[in-house]
């Protein structure tokens, strides 16, 4: 099977990430920040050292950096934990489930209003709209950097520049751009919401909440947190107020090495690798005129949706499945987005290379495509 | 240098962190966790061998805050 599905998570792992997550279990068996003895003790010092690696990775203080399950749980925590109060948010429309989800779920409830801005092909108008709909009241813009659907990424920086200038709290779901684009908290993010298990490399069940200490967020989950345990109330400090139970410590210590990997290899070799991937794929369908890419906007993280005429997307990421290759048809959970595009119905075929990807891969992979769509028998 | 002073942290990762610091300083200190005497819970400190005078402005200019400490 050759693996083109890496926007769900990265595969295969790095071989630094599968002894990371050995040495978790072997090596790292007690409980960080509980017990105080000396394994738990050595636990917690090599949590705190991954900590401290991905806080330099996304220019954070260690203490800011919060351990999630994955990008939906940190997501849920920043938007929730803004929102609770009431007021305004502005969610894009590439946006995925895990935005969109959160911030319905709280209006439905009355907690709060929110506003989708169209992403337009050209970053002035996507910057534009997302200005126009500011409120007196509005709290919060959460928006993906990428697209997980299309690849486009959003002139996040701009939407940073304007939070900032307006005093409001920036959410960046970076799920799509932690790990091939040079995201940090200077692009005036609040809090940087990503899984470790794409990107990033890390194994799943990893994801990041990243905190530039500017704004407190209310906690949706409560409970212990190994500080302030006579108190009934939860612990006020991070990370501990975000990480209430124990945390995924083989995880994590993965996560650490898929982040010292990227680190190695270097963000632009891996953007540039997997360009060129896609680049070669969109030059060779682009042949067909049965084949429909969709890519309008400026840039582009390496993500290509296309379409095979009158195909459902799940009936051609089948057949493609039958013969060796995993792509992901369908709606890749993200209603509002296909509702942008108008896909709904047909969803797409999402190709999603990683830097463990190489062009003969992509060369096999289009062969079978443009046999699919001439009908003629891979 | 033998006499060690004991400062309480606010969490682990406080006092991770702060142990840390002071050993890139050339401080020796050592994680412990909190005495009943000196807090409440499950609290963890940092044990020092200079003269807590010292150390608490290093602590404090870094950002990382303490509960309470113990100058013997």
């Amino acid at each position: 099977m050759i693996y083109f599905d890496n926007s769900a998570t990265t595969f295969p792992k790095p071989a630094g990430v599968l002894r990371g997550v050995m040495d978790g279990i072997r090596e790292y068996g007690g409980n960080p920040g509980r017990s105080g003895h000396r394994i738990s003790l050595k636990t917690a010092e090599k949590v705190y050292s991954v900590r401290s690696v991905i806080g330099s990775f996304f220019k954070a203080e260690a203490e800011n950096v919060i351990f999630t399950l994955n990008a939906t749980h940190a997501l849920n925590m920043a938007i929730k934990g803004i929102m609770e109060n009431g007021g305004h948010i502005i969610i894009s429309s590439l946006e995925h489930n895990s935005v969109s989800r959160p911030v319905i779920a709280l209006a439905d409830n009355k907690k709060c209003d929110y506003s989708i801005a169209r992403v337009f092909p050209d970053d002035k108008s996507t910057i534009k709209e997302f200005e126009k709909l500011i409120r007196p009241d509005t709290k919060c813009i959460c928006c993906t950097v990428a697209s997980n659907v299309t690849g486009q990424i959003l002139p996040y920086r701009e939407i940073g520049r304007i939070c900032r200038e307006k005093g409001i709290c920036f959410i960046g779901d970076c799920a799509q751009g932690a790990g091939v684009l040079p995201i940090t908290l200077d692009e005036g993010f609040n809090f940087i919401c990503t899984a470790g298990h794409k990107g990033l490399y890390g194994p799943t069940g990893t994801g990041l909440l990243i905190s530039d200490g500017k704004f407190t967020l209310k906690t949706i989950i409560e409970g212990g947190t190994g500080a302030t345990s006579g108190e009934l109330t939860q612990t006020e400090f991070l990370p501990e107020r975000l990480e209430s139970g124990t945390i995924n410590v083989c995880g994590i210590i993965g996560l650490g090495k898929g982040i010292e990997f990227i680190q190695k290899a270097g963000i632009d070799k891996i953007f540039s690798h997997e360009s060129l991937l896609c680049n070669r794929f969109m030059k060779r369908l682009s042949s067909d005129k049965n084949i429909k890419l969709y890519r309008s906007g400026e840039n582009f993280v390496p993500i290509v949706a296309f379409n095979l005429k009158n195909q459902h997307s799940q009936q051609v990421a089948s057949a493609l499945s039958d013969i060796g290759f995993a792509l992901r048809g369908g709606l890749q959970c993200a209603a509002v987005a296909h509702s942008y595009l108008g896909t709904t119905e047909q969803g797409v075929v999402r190709f999603s290379p990683s830097f463990f990807n190489n062009t003969n891969q992509v060369d096999w992979l289009c062969d079978a495509i443009l046999k699919i769509s001439k009908g003629t028998k891979v | 240098m033998n006499t060690s002073n004991l400062i309480a942290m606010t969490s682990i990762t406080y006092a991770i962190k702060a142990k840390k610091l002071l050993i890139s300083k050339g401080y020796k200190c050592e994680l412990t966790r909190t005495p009943k005497n000196l807090g409440s819970g499950c609290g963890y400190s940092i044990r020092v061998f200079n003269p807590v005078g010292e150390i608490l402005p290093i602590l404090k200019s870094a950002g990382i805050s303490w509960k309470d400490y113990q100058n013997n």
